[in-house]
Parts: structure tokens; C-alpha cells; sequence
């Protein structure tokens, strides 16, 4: 949706097109294949993290306050940008990454880079305005092949492991 | 002649040849074809190369959206010698397989569409004008060759696998956002397709938001930074160099690392256009001293010789991310560095590889007399650490004592004497390992199959290189690295 409402010009073919191919596959197809590969996984949910869910929510707290500064630190430079978006999206980048390292399950690493590619899209969608098509049609099937890649991944992880839990993928080290 | 067809040949014809290989029905063809096409892609490379050094200096197709000049020429003719050599390589390294690794038509298959689909990529981020499609082919070699490192699945590989599949996503994720910023930037001058053009975005006359050109350049160095193996993130390389096939091993070392670094020189123009001189400078120096320390702290301690040299790798991108902090002159010795250390690390993943096969493991102290055992590998393997460590007659000699003198011409001491404390660590750490590995008695579990003239040819070229460049650099080969240098350092 971010799109439309970023190009004040109205409903033009490529913001739509664009729109449509991020709901598509950001909403239904990542959604299902992650679906799927959980049908696999011998478990249902996360229930022990690295981080614990409390600390996880605190950790929230000063990732927000190093979004907004660094947010602040863009903005004269980034005028047609609104302020909160900006924020918002670095906010998701951090969140992004403290998934994929406090989480035990690989499948989590998965949604956290998901979190992560949300998170440059919202910042990519309202600080550059004429990216071209081409560009960010080949960000999407980039996107979409990375998790196809991923999950055939974690299946064969999942076949040889018994689980997909990655404190077990330690046995290169040094 | 016909140089900007010949781009778009090297773009469509490993991607035909990717499609091709899931096609044939005998592993052997497979082996062929990625020999035939490697080969065809070297004759258009060359094609271009003559094109862009004796014409107008660049050669563009498909509008401009394709646009080659000597720095991205010289890459190209890297990565192509490179792909021929490991293409010939892997089939000797797979007709050899051990039982239990044995090269069925299904592994073929898959090793064949993947090895000429990472070419199609990487040849893409190479020849490619526009920063968001440069990126495109960056985050593609990284989702192709991730199969490539678990070709076997085992336990082992599967988890090298997923640290470089995550570690480098995220990365390629990180010098996205650089991009973006780098796009946001300009864009008070410019519109529409052009903004993305790296021509547009280096050219003098294009204003540049300095505050938003940092973040963009800081952005670009981690995230590439991480797929080139600079430290402190170069924690997926040394797993994922010793798990994948020994023909992988040497792309990966030989050139993908170097993608990444020319994704990175690719932002220094127009960050040295708005920031100033030092601030790029700056940073790889930094970035390339800290790797040259700790590859230098981890080859002391190896006992794998696949980790060994995925740490020299560590080392040596240190010494070319270096290079180019230095100035003109230190570009000069990085590009000329880059050419010595992708074929010498090639033909040392080559070596320990065949003999891993040999003696059945890569362990360093299962591997020894290997000069005795096995004439030709043991002697790939002697010339090529020799060399890797900057021993004289070779050429990573020269082009190491020319970043010395760059480092003196521009003062940067600390990082000159860092360099040569490193330097010298590693050259006493893995002399020790290669005396043990090279010589001494055979162990007698070791069994010998002689290769035939592929392999021989192999070694011979490689070394020839190495020591024809030593002691004698031809006139045109100096002239193309100078230009090259020019475009990324400026005028000397």
C-alpha cells in the first residue's frame, strides 16, 4: 500500500503493478510456502528462544530510540521522506536482525529476514522516488527466489538434523 | 569488432548453457559443455577487452544500460581465466570422486546449471551500468551458489550452507539499502532510469548529497563487505570454502570474492566526488588492514588446509581492499594483485583438493610427502604456496612490493608496518604447514590415480602465469591495469 499512498500522481499502471506484485507474494505466497515448511517441522512455535520474550520486548525500546535518531540524522537530507516512515522502517530493520539472532529456529531466521527486506522497502519506497521498473521487479523475484532458496534449505536441514533448531549447526568453528 | 554484441553473447550464452546442462543425459557431457562454454565466454571477453582498450576506453550495449570500461574489463578477463581453469578442473577433480561422493547424472545436472547460472550472474553484476541491477546479479550468486557448497548434502555442508545463504542475504540486504541511499542522493540533478547509472552517478557534473553519500558508502562497504570476506564479517568464507566441492572452493576464492569487491569500487568515484578524498580511502584501508590481522592470527592455528587458504583469502582481500585505499598507485598493485592471487588461489584450491582425494582427507597432518607421492599436485601444491606467501621469482611478490611503495609514496605507515608484521606471521605460520604437507615420506594409505594432459596443462598455465608475470610484465597488460587504476583512483 505504501506506494500508493507515497505517489501523490494517482493510480498510474506501475504503482499499481508494483502494489500488486508486493501483496501477492509478501501476503499470500510467503505466507504459504512458511506454512508449509512449518507442516514439516516437528514443531509448532517458538518456545525457547536465545532471548527470552520479555527482554525481547525491552530490546524494543532502545532500538526505537537509535531508529529515531538516526532518523533524524537523514532527515535534512531526505525532505519529501516522512519523518515517521523513515523511522519506522529502520525500526523494522533492527527488529529484523534481533530476530535472527535471538531465535532458535531456523524458520525464525527466515521471517526475520523477511522483516528485514520490509523494512529496506518501506525506507526504499519513501526516500527514492524513480527507481525504475526493471530495478525493482528483479528486487522482488529476488526476494521471492531467496525465500524459495531458503526453504528448500531448511528441508534439506530439516531431513538430515531431525530439526531445524540451528544451535545444532555448530559444528564448524575456528 | 562487434563489441557490443559480444556483451550480450557473454550474458545469454552461459545462461543457454545453464539451461542446456539440465538437458544432457551422461555426467560426462556436463563436464564438456562448462569447458566449451568457459571457453567461448573467454574468446568474447578478450573481444571486448581489445574493444574498450582500443577504442573510446568503454563499450556499451542495450541502450546504456550495459556499459564497460577497463576497470569492469579487466574483471571480466579475471573472472573468465578463472571459470576456464576450474571449469577444466572440475573435470578432473569429478572423474576422481570417491565412492561416496560419486558424480552421478543428478548431481551433474545440477552442478552443471549452477555453475554456468553463477557465471550468467556474476558476468551480469560485471558488465551491468545501472547500481540496482548490479545488485540484482549480487544477490543472485548468492542464492546459485549456495546449492553448490551442499552439491553433497551432509551435515556438515548443509550447516556452511545456511550460515552463508543467511549471513550473506542479510548482507546483500544491508548494501541494498546503500544503493537506495546512493539513488536518493542525487536526487535533486536527475530522473527516471538514469538515476542509477553509475556513469551518471560518478560524473562531475551530478550533485551529490554528501550526508546521504556516507551513509551510502557505509552501507555499501559492510553489505558487500560481507559477500568479499573483509573482517570482522567474514565468518560464513573459511565454512563455506571448506565444505563445497574443491572446483567451488576455487571459484568462490578465485573470483566471487572479488565480485563483491568491484561492487564496492564501484561506489568510490562518486563518494570521493562528494566526501572528499580520505573518507573512502579511509575506510578500506581500515577494513583491509583489520582483515590482513585476523586472517593472519586464524592461518597460524589451522589444521584443514581448505580453511588454510579460505583464511589467505581473508588475507589477500585484505591486501587488495588495501591497495585500493592507497591511491593511484596502490590501485595499480591491487588490480595487479587481484590477477595474481585469483589465479594462485585457484591453482592451490586445485592442488589440495586432488590431493585431499589422494590421501582421503583435507587434514594438514594426514597430508604428507606429497612431492614424492604425487608428482604433478605435489608440485602445484609447493609452487602455489610458495607464491601465495610472496615468495620472489612470482608474481603475488611483485605485486605486494608494489603496494609497499604505494604505502610509502602516500605515508600510510601504521598500516605499511601492520602489513609487513602480518605478512611475515603468515609467511612463517604456512611455510611450516607446507613443509609438512610437501614433504617427508608419503603416508602409505595414500592411493595415486595419474591424471592425464588436462591436469598437466592446468598446472603448467597457472604457474607459467605466475612466473612469466614475476619476472616480466608485458608492455599491454601494465597499460590495462593503468587505465583500469585511473577510473577507480583518478590520475596518478
Amino acid at each position: 500500500m505504501v506506494p500508493i499512498i507515497m505517489h501523490g500522481d494517482g493510480l498510474t499502471t506501475r504503482v499499481t503493478l508494483l502494489s500488486l506484485g508486493n501483496i501477492l507474494l509478501k501476503g499470500i505466497i510467503f505466507p504459504w510456502l512458511l506454512l508449509r515448511l512449518r507442516a514439516h517441522a516437528p514443531y509448532h512455535r517458538e518456545v525457547e528462544p536465545f532471548i527470552g520474550f520479555t527482554t525481547s520486548t525491552l530490546f524494543g525500546i532502545p532500538a526505537l530510540a537509535l531508529s529515531v535518531w538516526l532518523g533524524l540524522r537523514m532527515t535534512p537530507a531526505l525532505k519529501q521522506a516522512p519523518s515517521v516512515m523513515l523511522d519506522l522502517s529502520i525500526f523494522l530493520i533492527f527488529v529484523g536482525l534481533f530476530l535472527i539472532v535471538s531465535r532458535r529456529k531456523a524458520l525464525m531466521q527466515v521471517i526475520g529476514y523477511l522483516v528485514v527486506e520490509n523494512g529496506i522497502f518501506v525506507f526504499g519506497v519513501i526516500t527514492v522516488i524513480g527507481t525504475p521498473l526493471l530495478v525493482e521487479l528483479g528486487v522482488l523475484l529476488d526476494a521471492f527466489v531467496a525465500i524459495f532458496v531458503m526453504g528448500i534449505a531448511l528441508y534439506h536441514i530439516n531431513r538430515e538434523f531431525g530439526s531445524m533448531d540451528v544451535d545444532q549447526l555448530s559444528a564448524l568453528r575456528g | 569488432m562487434f563489441a557490443d554484441q559480444s556483451i550480450i553473447a557473454m550474458l545469454v550464452l552461459p545462461a543457454f548453457g545453464a539451461a542446456l546442462c539440465l538437458a544432457l543425459s551422461q555426467s560426462r557431457h556436463v563436464l564438456t559443455t562448462i569447458v566449451g562454454v568457459s571457453a567461448v565466454e573467454m574468446v568474447l571477453a578478450v573481444n571486448v577487452w581489445t574493444a574498450v582498450l582500443g577504442g573510446k576506453g568503454f563499450v556499451t550495449a542495450a541502450g546504456r544500460w550495459f556499459y564497460i570500461d577497463a576497470f569492469s574489463a579487466f574483471h571480466i578477463i579475471v573472472l573468465v581465466l578463472v571459470f576456464v581453469l576450474s571449469s577444466a578442473f572440475a573435470g578432473v577433480y569429478f572423474t576422481n570422486a570417491s565412492s561416496d561422493q560419486a558424480f552421478t547424472l543428478t548431481i551433474a545436472r545440477r552442478f552443471g546449471a549452477l555453475w554456468l547460472g553463477s557465471l550468467t550472474a556474476m558476468t551480469l553484476v560485471l558488465v551491468s551500468n545501472n547500481l540496482g541491477i548490479m545488485w540484482v546479479g549480487m544477490e543472485a550468486t548468492t542464492l546459485l551458489t549456495a546449492f553448490l557448497i551442499s552439491l553433497y548434502p551432509n551435515r556438515l555442508s548443509l550447516e556452511a550452507m545456511w550460515k552463508y545463504l543467511i549471513i550473506c542475504s542479510i548482507g546483500i540486504a544491508f548494501a541494498f539499502m546503500g544503493t537506495l541511499l546512493a539513488a536518493a542522493s542525487i536526487q535533486a540533478g536527475s530522473s527516471g532510469d538514469a538515476a542509477l547509472f553509475w556513469t551518471n552517478l560518478a560524473s562531475a557534473g551530478t550533485h551529490v548529497d554528501p550526508t546521504l553519500m556516507k551513509f551510502a558508502f557505509i552501507f555499501v562497504l559492510v553489505g558487500y563487505g560481507t559477500k568479499a570476506g573483509l573482517a570482522p564479517i567474514h565468518s560464513w568464507l573459511p565454512d563455506a570454502h571448506s565444505q563445497a566441492p574443491t572446483p567451488v572452493s576455487a571459484m568462490f576464492s578465485g573470483f566471487l570474492l572479488n565480485t563483491a569487491l568491484y561492487c564496492i569500487m564501484r561506489f568510490v568515484p562518486p563518494a570521493r566526488h562528494a566526501l572528499g578524498e580520505h573518507f573512502a580511502s579511509g575506510l578500506l584501508i581500515f577494513f583491509g588492514t583489520l582483515s590482513i590481522l585476523v586472517a593472519a592470527g586464524f592461518i597460524v592455528f589451522q589444521r584443514d588446509a581448505k580453511r588454510l587458504l579460505a583464511y589467505h583469502s581473508v588475507e589477500h582481500l585484505g591486501i587488495i581492499a588495501l591497495g585500493f585505499g592507497l591511491g593511484p598507485l596502490g590501485a595499480f598493485a591491487a588490480l595487479f594483485h587481484t590477477f595474481n592471487h585469483s589465479v594462485c588461489k585457484s591453482l592451490a584450491f586445485f592442488a589440495v583438493g586432488r590431493l585431499g582425494q589422494d590421501y582421503g582427507s583435507h587434514e594438514m597432518h594426514a597430508i604428507s610427502g606429497a612431492l614424492r607421492a604425487d608428482r604433478l599436485w605435489g608440485t602445484a601444491l609447493l609452487g602455489s604456496f610458495l607464491a601465495l606467501i610472496g615468495v620472489a621469482p612470482f608474481s603475488i611478490f611483485m605485486s605486494e612490493y608494489q603496494l609497499l611503495r604505494a604505502a610509502v609514496s602516500a605515508g600510510a605507515w601504521l598500516p605499511m608496518a601492520l602489513f609487513l608484521a602480518a605478512g611475515g606471521v603468515v609467511f612463517v605460520a604456512a611455510l611450516r604447514h607446507l613443509i609438512g604437507m610437501a614433504f617427508g615420506a608419503p603416508a602409505t594409505s595414500v592411493r595415486i590415480a595419474g591424471d592425464g594432459r588436462v591436469a598437466f596443462l592446468i598446472v603448467w598455465l597457472a604457474m607459467g602465469l605466475l612466473l612469466l608475470l614475476g619476472l616480466w610484465m608485458p608492455l599491454f597488460f601494465s597499460r590495462a591495469i593503468e587505465s583500469a587504476a585511473a577510473i577507480v583512483a583518478g590520475q596518478p
